[in-house]
């Protein structure tokens, strides 16, 4: 049977791990590669990498980042951040990624879409959408970029649906309203969009409790589910979500209970 | 022996090659690993691998670039019986065709079509089957007493991503299913050559037991 996914996420800022509320007093958190391998060995079914570096020089560490835990993790590994063209997808794809997220970019060039998934596959074009409450909007969430800050005038479901049709061959759903408050993923939001698109929807944004992973799972039909500070803090490990996950009838790969 | 991983353009070449060293290095086996696009190094090599990632026509098209590429693969694996592992699109291009995109002609090694994957009806949690079929997925072994299947459960989960599924196929060449709706075919292969629609090198410990198994495989 087909596995829910559980994707620990990583914020990488100059090379390394970074920690902080809305991308701002960014403390220092490690080394991304170690954490990489760690979380792949304690049963991630896949790592997700976010770069947040805000020039194209210091955004050369991060394909170091990426080649250097291709060589060490052996799952599929995700990188978005920065992403402006094909050549950048490249780049990364060379290093070693398995797939790429774009966000910005793909709202201000939508044909990105369809250029990279024409080049590399569906399967490597994951459109990340960041969405916020806005209740003008048909489908009452609004697309923003810039981490939130700007605002766009596009319905998300629109998009979603645009997005796939363009050859997005996953869509990462993080609702901003919730990211960082750790009372659970927006499952309202999730639902809408995983039941109205083809193609698998990774839940991000506001875990904070395994319950609710096995929530958006079982109520808003998410293929996979992402979260950063609960794993990263030590809050709850990847074992003891898939163990929730379990007991609630939800299929997941295993993984052993290492101390972490 | 010396294991070439042919590159001819399609995507995760790196992930491959650092799959099968990892388990050339913790399994001390004497192979080395090359990527190349040289007909002259392919034509020299012990094994052969062929990874893909994409649609299925670009894959071809990648191929068919490289001149006398797929001629020579088919002289050194059906003719002089080299080892061989197709890896997701890799493997789609050892059977008769696909209708991805449109209808695309493979090396015709195997019998099969590949054909968009029909699911039926809801999964276990009551939703849409979701296309592309993408993550981890159990195996189910038809052929027990393969050699590339030793030490591998059913309950050992392997990381697919794909739209297209086997079709049309002879029971006998299928070493494994997979479930998605539809029983799907995992590995498929005959004497010396193997293809696999989930991708080993992606698959943590579970691949590394899968490329290991293919690497002492004698065929």
């Amino acid at each position: 049977m087909l596995s829910t996914r559980v994707i620990p996420c990583l914020d990488v800022h100059n090379g390394r791990t970074v920690k902080g509320i809305n991308f701002v007093n960014l403390k220092d958190a490690g080394d991304p590669v170690e954490q990489a391998k760690k979380y792949s060995t304690l049963g991630a079914d896949e790592i997700c990498f976010l770069d947040i570096s805000a020039t194209n020089e210091k955004r050369k560490a991060m394909l170091t980042v990426i080649s250097k835990t291709a060589e060490a993790c052996f799952v599929p590994l995700t990188v978005g951040g920065g992403v402006k063209n094909i050549a950048d997808f490249r780049d990364m794809l060379n290093s070693g990624a398995d797939k790429v997220s774009i966000n910005s970019s793909a709202v201000y060039n939508p044909r990105l879409i369809n250029e990279s998934s024409d080049k590399f596959g569906n399967q490597c074009v994951v459109l990340a959408i960041d969405a916020v409450e806005n209740k003008i909007m048909p489908s009452g969430y609004e697309v923003t970029t810039h981490g939130g800050r700007k605002k766009t005038n596009i319905d998300v479901l629109k998009w979603a649906k645009k997005g796939v049709k363009n050859g997005a061959g996953e869509i990462l759903l993080t609702s901003m309203n919730s990211d960082g408050t750790k009372q659970g993923y927006n499952l309202k939001l999730t639902k809408l969009i995983s039941e109205n698109v083809s193609v698998p929807v990774i839940a991000s944004g506001g875990a904070g409790h395994p319950n609710d992973m096995v929530k958006v799972v079982l109520e808003a039909g998410a293929s996979a589910v992402l979260a950063a500070s609960v794993f990263h803090y030590g809050i709850h490990s990847i074992y003891s979500v898939k163990r929730e996950m379990l007991r609630n009838g939800i299929s997941i790969r295993d993984c052993e209970n290492k101390n972490e | 022996m010396n294991l070439v991983i042919i590159d001819y353009g399609s995507g995760n070449l790196r992930s491959v090659e650092n799959a099968f060293k990892n388990s050339i290095r913790t399994n001390n086996l004497k192979v080395t690993v090359k990527v190349t696009n040289s007909l002259n190094i392919i034509s020299k090599a012990d094994y052969l691998v062929l990874p893909g990632v994409g649609s299925f026509p670009d894959c071809k098209k990648g191929l068919q670039k490289i001149d006398g590429l797929i001629d020579l693969l088919t002289n050194q694996v059906i003719y002089k019986r080299k080892k061989f592992l197709g890896i997701c699109v890799g493997m789609q291009l050892m059977v008769n065709s696909s209708l991805e995109k449109q209808n695309t002609l493979g090396f015709g090694w195997l019998n099969g079509k590949f054909k968009k994957i029909k699911t039926n009806g809801l999964d276990y949690l009551g939703r849409e089957y979701k296309i592309p079929h993408m993550g981890w997925n159990n195996l189910q072994i038809k052929d027990k007493n393969h050699p590339l299947l030793k030490n591998i459960t059913e309950n050992e989960q392997y990381y697919f991503v794909h739209s297209y599924g086997l079709e049309n196929y002879e029971q006998d060449q299928i070493k494994a299913y997979t479930n998605y709706s539809v029983n799907i075919p995992a590995i498929i292969g005959k004497e010396n050559y193997v293809g696999v629609q989930f991708h080993p090198e992606k698959s943590g410990n579970s691949g590394q037991k899968f490329i290991y198994n293919w690497l002492k495989w004698l065929p």
